[in-house]
């Protein structure tokens, strides 16, 4: 029995935004790959016509905010992407501790290979990185913890499901953007270890009791 | 082994009387519109000493500035919960305390209204270094508990350390002004995966309202 959260989170969710194979996706995708070579404040609309085969006119008419609309679109995408990615990983897993480690693995492996966001955090990290703190944070962290909740209901009643969610995206977050030399985020035995030792025993207590008792 | 040393020397005063001068200017016009010479002219030096000891200019003088607050920030943290009963007691305190401090710093509140994208990313840097100050001011508490098998001193410290930063900046579905709720946090967040349990704790953990 999944629990509904009512975001729009959760494996049976559809990601919103422009079609597969439509022209604003091409658009999105061209877009995203000038900013993995030039960042977004060097990238301009005529790069991302360039890349994208189309003429200036077509994407103004796509996007009527211009480079801003763009923009937004990209981070939408990726965005949802990097959940989209997660929620397969996670959905696969059997155990509360798979699901843990294969939602902070994928992510740690998403966010150290996504050329865009890395050229950003080196070269313009004033884009990023107000995202990652104080108020934009805490919009982060619930969007996380609503998207990681239903992963964990077979284990976790909702509140308690909500609370590891959000305890794993800190995890994320804050080893993250301060590394550890024994915590390698993007390597799944370093993470499982990590698991193990600081996160299962604080949730053994959580877990319902007439609920899954596979841990 | 804090963010800053107090020594006699001579640079070091002219150092942090450069510092703590941006840090008032900062607090006055905000960080675009602070300049070397606002600083140099509220710290009584010229511009070319300023340059002298930040010749990064103004980006590497406000960088300075804010790990010089965060590390002052966090001094201040260590003082008020250093007489804690024991050592979970002292982690509640310390997010309590860090949570209304955040709360109360006009400077901080201020930028962070005003231009966010410019102190964050030099936060982010300042935190880099925060992360080994603040596992040295817990090190010695940690080394007084029972931790769990398999779990060092270093390990857990680095955990912690971690972890209280993170909640220091966000406070994420928490409400960290409520005592019950923070002792639940660290409890279990924090000190589960950290502490050899204490033998009557099979009562039900209290988790937060959504």
């Amino acid at each position: 029995m999944v629990a509904h959260t009512g975001g729009d989170a959760g494996p049976s969710a559809c990601p919103a935004g422009p079609k597969p194979d439509s022209q604003e996706t091409r658009v999105v995708e061209a877009a995203l790959r000038c900013i993995s070579r030039w960042g977004t404040a060097k990238t301009t609309i005529d790069d991302i016509a360039r890349e994208a085969g189309c003429s200036r006119a077509t994407i103004y008419r796509l996007f009527a905010g211009g480079k801003d609309a763009v923009l937004s679109a990209v981070a939408s995408t990726e965005v949802e992407r990097f959940f989209t990615g997660l929620a397969g990983r996670m959905q696969a897993a059997e155990t509360m501790e798979d699901v843990l480690v294969a939602g902070i693995t994928e992510a740690g492996r998403r966010i150290q290979d996504h050329a865009a966001l890395q050229y950003l955090l080196a070269n313009q990290p004033e884009t990023i990185v107000p995202h990652l703190a104080f108020k934009q944070a805490e919009a982060l962290l619930g969007r996380a913890s609503s998207f990681g909740a239903p992963y964990l209901a077979r284990w976790l009643d909702l509140p308690d499901a909500l609370r590891a969610a959000e305890w794993a995206a800190r995890i994320v977050l804050s080893f993250g953007s301060c590394p550890a030399a024994d915590v390698d985020l993007a390597d799944e035995p370093s993470v499982r270890q990590f698991v193990a030792t600081f996160m299962v025993p604080g949730l053994i207590p959580l877990i319902r009791s007439a609920g899954d008792t596979n841990v | 082994m804090w963010g800053f040393t107090l020594s006699a020397g001579m640079a070091d005063t002219v150092r942090e009387r450069i510092l703590e001068a941006t840090y008032a200017c900062v607090a006055r016009y905000g960080m675009a519109k602070t300049t070397v010479e606002d600083a140099a002219r509220e710290a009584r030096l010229s511009r070319a000493t300023i340059y002298r000891y930040f010749p990064g200019g103004k980006e590497q003088l406000i960088g300075e500035t804010v790990a010089w607050e965060s590390a002052r920030f966090f001094w201040r943290l260590a003082e008020a919960v250093a007489g804690a009963a024991d050592f979970p007691r002292l982690l509640e305190d310390a997010l309590m305390f860090a949570h209304q401090a955040i709360e109360e710093h006009a400077v901080l509140q201020k930028v962070l209204q005003t231009e966010p994208e410019r102190l964050l990313p030099h936060l982010t840097i300042a935190s880099d270094r925060l992360i080994p100050s603040i596992k040295t001011f817990l090190a010695p508490y940690i080394e007084r508990e029972r931790l769990r098998p398999g779990v060092s001193v270093d390990r857990a410290a680095e955990y912690l350390a971690h972890m209280v930063l993170s909640h220091t900046g966000t406070q994420g579905r928490w409400d960290l002004t409520d005592r019950a709720q923070v002792a639940s946090l660290v409890r279990t967040e924090f000190l589960a995966g950290v502490l050899v349990p204490e033998p009557d704790v099979q009562r039900r953990d209290v988790t937060t309202n959504t």
